[in-house]
């Protein structure tokens, strides 16, 4: 007799019993490599830097809209959303595979990518812990800087930075799962990350680019998973847009979904399993 | 219950020619070669037999047993376990059976091991009664109870191998692959974790498959002995067969004969110590016809050490002498 294949809804059932323990025990992990986490989030401090840079240059005049108020307010949006979707699964997933250590995950009956993925998501309340005091400084600085954007915005907000977090998490995996075919594929994330830099908002904000580039940036993941819930926390976003800008985002988010589960089948095909 | 017809491994591993101009080349010009890791090997296990899988350094081993348990894909040929085709990874699959890779580790490092079992529980889906019987069954048989709430990097090799196996088989599997088990463990705790893997399987009827260099791991463990060299199956045997077959240094010595053996095929040293070496058979002739020829001599039979045996084994296959 074959015995049943997995089905869809009992294995979504399974992973949805697992997750309370799951994220009690990534927790934990959290709590033991406190120090690490710490320094791996103020690394992420860049929009302050840029916040600084951009306020001389909107001193002298405004660009696009942006005076210092309105840059100010862009980069602490910029500073939180980087936060709350920041993961760091390529290098996880790097490591794994060269070093074997995804044999250990492959012989659970457990979707390693639910792992990596709850331990992510688990620290973002550590990530919110030490972006307190900083925004909260910020604010008690300039009360302006994070004006309530209305309950529907925040909403909108919310699920925007929901889709950038799954997208941010999707690319990276894509990336780290390069490591199957390459030895270095820490390299051609380098080179994604340079262009994320640029295209994503991160150290200017999109409207700062020409009109004319604007019509096929937006269209481009970098956006998506960072600009367009700025955009949003900030006040920015086009109301008659928005429904357009989360559209592309969820979009990326069933793109690199799907790209990911072919590299996993064709990766897995010719892992290597050496070392552990 | 296992299965294996023609499996085969193939590795293709790039070439770099040496020097900067290889480097430069290796760019426009990748070279590869295959290199066969398992050769088409066939054969069966049934449930609740311990085999050893043993061969020289590179025969085969660990490869097969990664494509048993699912971690590579066969290039060629097909492996059952439990009736699962292992590359599909199905999650009945992964809950019946284990893997325990010697000195790797599934422990997390900067947490106690009860955060590993507890994760383990949850990922397996296991009852918390089930997992609480389990738990409480191999802390007694690894005496794991003083480590258990330690972080894992405070613990030494031996307190964090028992604890890998304990967190290997909290889920209960039915198969159990054994890669190097004892691997750089001292003496006392090698024979604790020999001990365990036979209690372990004795109770719950499980089916083990061992691969080690420590030759006392497979006189305590195994029922059946697999031979592979070069990616090919050779002997398939119990372990008296094994010696019967290629165990050639058997010694018959007589003393205090009082009647001379050297008409039956005996030699005498200058002790002596009368005495013959041979093929168990031989031996075996001989040493009947001494109880007919000399019936109150004191007569004492040895084996050779199984490493011998394996080294002569190694050697008849065309391997290479050092036994794994």
């Amino acid at each position: 007799m074959t015995p049943a294949p997995d089905r869809l809804g009992t294995t979504l059932v399974r992973i949805g019993r697992a997750l309370p323990e799951l994220a009690r025990v990534s927790v934990s992990r959290h709590v033991a490599y406190r120090a690490e986490l710490t320094l791996w989030i103020l690394t992420s401090l860049l929009p302050l830097v840029m916040l600084a840079v951009w306020s001389t240059v909107t001193e002298q005049a405004v660009i696009a809209g942006y005076g210092q108020t309105e840059v100010a307010r862009y980069f602490v949006a910029t500073l939180i959303v980087r936060q709350l979707t920041g993961a760091w699964v390529v290098w996880e997933l790097g490591f794994l595979i060269r070093s074997g250590r995804l044999n250990t995950e492959l012989l659970r009956p457990f979707p390693p990518l639910v792992v990596q993925a709850t331990w992510m998501i688990t620290a973002l309340p550590f990530r919110l812990a030490v972006l307190s005091p900083i925004v909260a400084a910020l604010v008690w600085w300039r009360p302006d800087l994070l004006a309530f954007p209305g309950w529907t915005a925040l909403g909108l907000t919310a699920v925007s930075l929901a889709l950038a977090w799954a997208l941010n998490f999707l690319v990276q995996v894509c990336f780290g799962m390069l490591a199957f075919w390459f030895d270095r594929s820490d390299g051609l994330f380098e080179l994604w990350t340079s262009l994320w830099f640029l295209l994503s908002g991160y150290v200017a904000p999109m409207a700062f680019f020409p009109d004319a580039w604007r019509g096929w940036l937006d269209w481009l993941p970098f956006r998506a998973t960072l600009g367009t819930p700025v955009e949003l926390l900030g006040g920015f976003s086009d109301p008659s847009r928005v429904g357009l800008d989360l559209f592309r985002q969820a979009a990326w988010v069933v793109v690199a979904f799907v790209l990911a589960r072919v590299l996993w089948t064709r990766g897995l095909a010719r892992y290597g399993a050496f070392g552990s | 219950m296992i299965s294996v017809r023609d499996l085969t491994k193939v590795y293709t591993v790039p070439i770099k020619q040496p020097g900067l101009w290889g480097s430069l080349r290796s760019l426009v010009d990748r070279t590869t070669r295959d290199v066969v890791a398992v050769d088409g090997i066939t054969f069966e296990v049934p449930e609740g037999q311990r085999v050893g899988f043993l061969g020289p350094n590179g025969a085969g081993k660990t490869t097969t047993l990664k494509m048993l348990t699912g971690l590579l894909h066969p290039t060629a040929g097909t492996c059952e376990v439990l009736g699962y085709r292992p590359k599909e990874r199905a999650t009945d699959f992964l809950r019946q059976v284990t893997l325990v890779m010697g000195q790797k580790q599934q422990l997390l490092w900067d947490l106690p091991p009860r955060e590993t079992f507890a994760l383990n529980r949850a990922v397996y889906g296991l009852t918390r009664t089930a997992w609480s019987d389990a738990l409480d069954e191999l802390v007694d048989l690894l005496d794991l109870a003083e480590v258990i709430d330690r972080p894992t990097r405070n613990l030494s090799l031996g307190q964090r191998m028992r604890a890998e196996l304990c967190a290997a088989l909290l889920h209960r599997p039915r198969v159990l692959f054994l890669d190097e088990p004892t691997i750089g463990l001292d003496v006392e705790v090698q024979a604790l974790v020999r001990r365990f893997v036979r209690t372990y399987a004795d109770r719950h009827g499980a089916t083990v498959v061992l691969t080690s260099h420590d030759m006392a791991d497979v006189a305590a463990i195994v029922d059946r002995v697999l031979l592979i060299g070069g990616g090919r199956l050779g002997f398939d045997g119990t372990l008296p067969t094994l010696s019967q077959t290629f165990g050639e240094g058997r010694r018959l010595e007589v003393r205090g004969a009082d009647t001379d053996l050297g008409g039956i095929g005996l030699s005498r040293d200058d002790a002596g110590t009368w005495f013959v070496s041979g093929t168990a058979e031989a031996v075996n002739r001989a040493l009947s016809a001494v109880l007919q020829a000399a019936p109150n001599a004191d007569v004492t039979v040895t084996d050779p050490p199984l490493e011998e045996v394996l080294r002569r084994a190694f050697r008849a296959q065309g391997q290479a002498e050092t036994p794994s």
